[in-house]
């Protein structure tokens, strides 16, 4: 591959690692699993990177992290207890003090993420492609590689997982 | 319509996906029934402090480190014959071959590149394998910590030695961490450290009887090395680090 091509790739490509390591983090849970699987899938998107057309870049490249994300997981599983990990601020945590408020704030972060975290990966997936890198349904359906239907159904139905956990809304039983 | 069928597409309302007929369809449902009505707004909830309250992760230097150096590779841009593996801790081996390779082909010719001999003429290129080595996923540190209270005290009983880990974090050479490694058959301290994306590996090992040496730059294969002696103890600083940066910092470390 020519040095253009390279430069071409890393003009393209690397603009959207934090959204590549993002979506790592949430489907494997393990900062350095998604690291390993981050730097995997860049390389496994070079060697592709002739069979990328100009369009979203983001889309592609996380198309590729899914599917690199999900072999990890395949090959791990079972080998260790899925404990899910919670992204806490560090300066949430030494700051002291902390007012009512503050710490309200933060226990709601901390069960969201839980929330989240506790989903099964079908739903997990299309949550954090639409609620975090905010991709529409089309994307998502490219991305997940599956009909836009499948999308939507998933969708509705993780969030009213997560509606169930959070306790939002639950009045009666459905 | 029954409520069921509406169930699926409230979802979809809330994230705009419906065409403008299913729009106005739902919505005039919505302001006749309650139950729906309800499980709207949970909906709408819920999405709403995903949006607010969710962690958006930004991809750590070292990651970033990796993948530069993974970039820089030759053999990372040869197309697909072999699949790489699935996220694999077995791959160093191979790019630790493919390196052996390039040293022995190449140490004729770097033979004299550095005016002082090591422990031997194979240091440069061992170090520099090394580096590239830890660059590789899981490699990097056996001891993770910015915290150098934590990095130094690691090494004891690990290495006759007990190598200097200065704090430069606020000169914007932030600690990453420690481990051990092999250089020419004897076990040596690496204290590393990161600076924007790149990573620095500082190699230290014992030495008899010598004094100390101003540093001596080298560079091989698109890296830069410094070598340099404080006392009984022998120095080298390799990264991808620009020779500026790294010469500054070599100033900062052995200071």
């Amino acid at each position: 591959m020519a040095q253009r091509e390279v430069e071409r790739f890393e003009r393209v490509v690397l603009p959207h690692l934090d959204d590549a390591y993002t979506l790592a983090r949430y489907l494997l849970r393990d900062e350095h699993d998604a690291q390993d699987a981050v730097q995997d899938a860049v390389l496994r998107a070079l060697r592709y990177f002739e069979t990328y057309r100009d369009g979203d870049a983001r889309a592609w490249l996380l198309a590729i992290v899914r599917n690199c994300c999900l072999t990890w997981h395949r090959r791990q599983r079972g080998d260790r207890a899925t404990v899910p990990l919670l992204d806490i601020d560090v300066a949430d945590i030494g700051g002291g003090r902390e007012t009512d408020a503050r710490a309200i704030a933060r226990s709601e972060r901390e069960a969201l993420q839980r929330a989240v975290a506790a989903l099964p990966v079908e739903f997990r997936e299309v949550i954090v492609l639409r609620e975090v890198q905010e991709l529409s349904y089309k994307e998502i359906s490219a991305v997940v590689g599956v009909p836009i239907g499948t999308v939507m159904s998933r969708l509705a139905r993780g969030r009213k997982r997560l509606a169930a956990a959070l306790g939002v809304g639950v009045q009666e039983a459905g | 319509m029954h409520c069921a069928d509406y169930r699926e597409l409230l979802s979809a309302l809330v994230d705009d996906e419906l065409m403008a007929d299913e729009v106005a369809d739902v919505r005039q449902h919505l302001a006749g029934c309650a139950d729906c009505a309800r499980d709207y707004d949970a909906l709408e909830e819920v999405s709403r402090r995903l949006k607010e309250g969710v962690v958006r992760h930004s991809a750590p230097d070292v990651l970033k480190a990796r993948i530069r150096s993974a970039l820089a590779q030759p053999d990372a841009f040869s197309p697909a014959a072999e699949p790489p593996r699935a996220p694999g801790r077995l791959r160093w081996t191979t790019l630790a071959a493919a390196g052996l390779v390039i040293a022995v082909a190449s140490s004729a010719v770097t033979f004299g590149a550095l005016h002082r001999a090591g422990p031997g003429n194979g240091v440069p290129e061992a170090l520099l394998d090394s580096h590239i080595r830890s660059l590789m996923p899981g490699h990097l540190t056996d001891v993770v910590s910015t915290n150098q209270h934590l990095v130094k005290p690691w090494f004891n009983g690990r290495l006759d030695l007990s190598p200097s880990v200065p704090n430069l974090d606020s000169l914007g050479f932030p600690l990453i961490g420690g481990r051990l490694d092999y250089i020419e058959g004897r076990p040596v301290a690496v204290v590393v450290y990161g600076r924007r994306q790149h990573v620095i590996n500082v190699y230290s090992w014992p030495v008899n009887g010598a004094s100390g040496t101003r540093p001596a730059a080298a560079d091989q294969r698109g890296y830069h090395l410094v070598e340099w002696r404080a006392g009984d103890v022998e120095y080298w600083a390799v990264s991808d680090l620009n020779r500026v940066e790294l010469d500054q910092f070599v100033k900062l470390f052995a200071r």
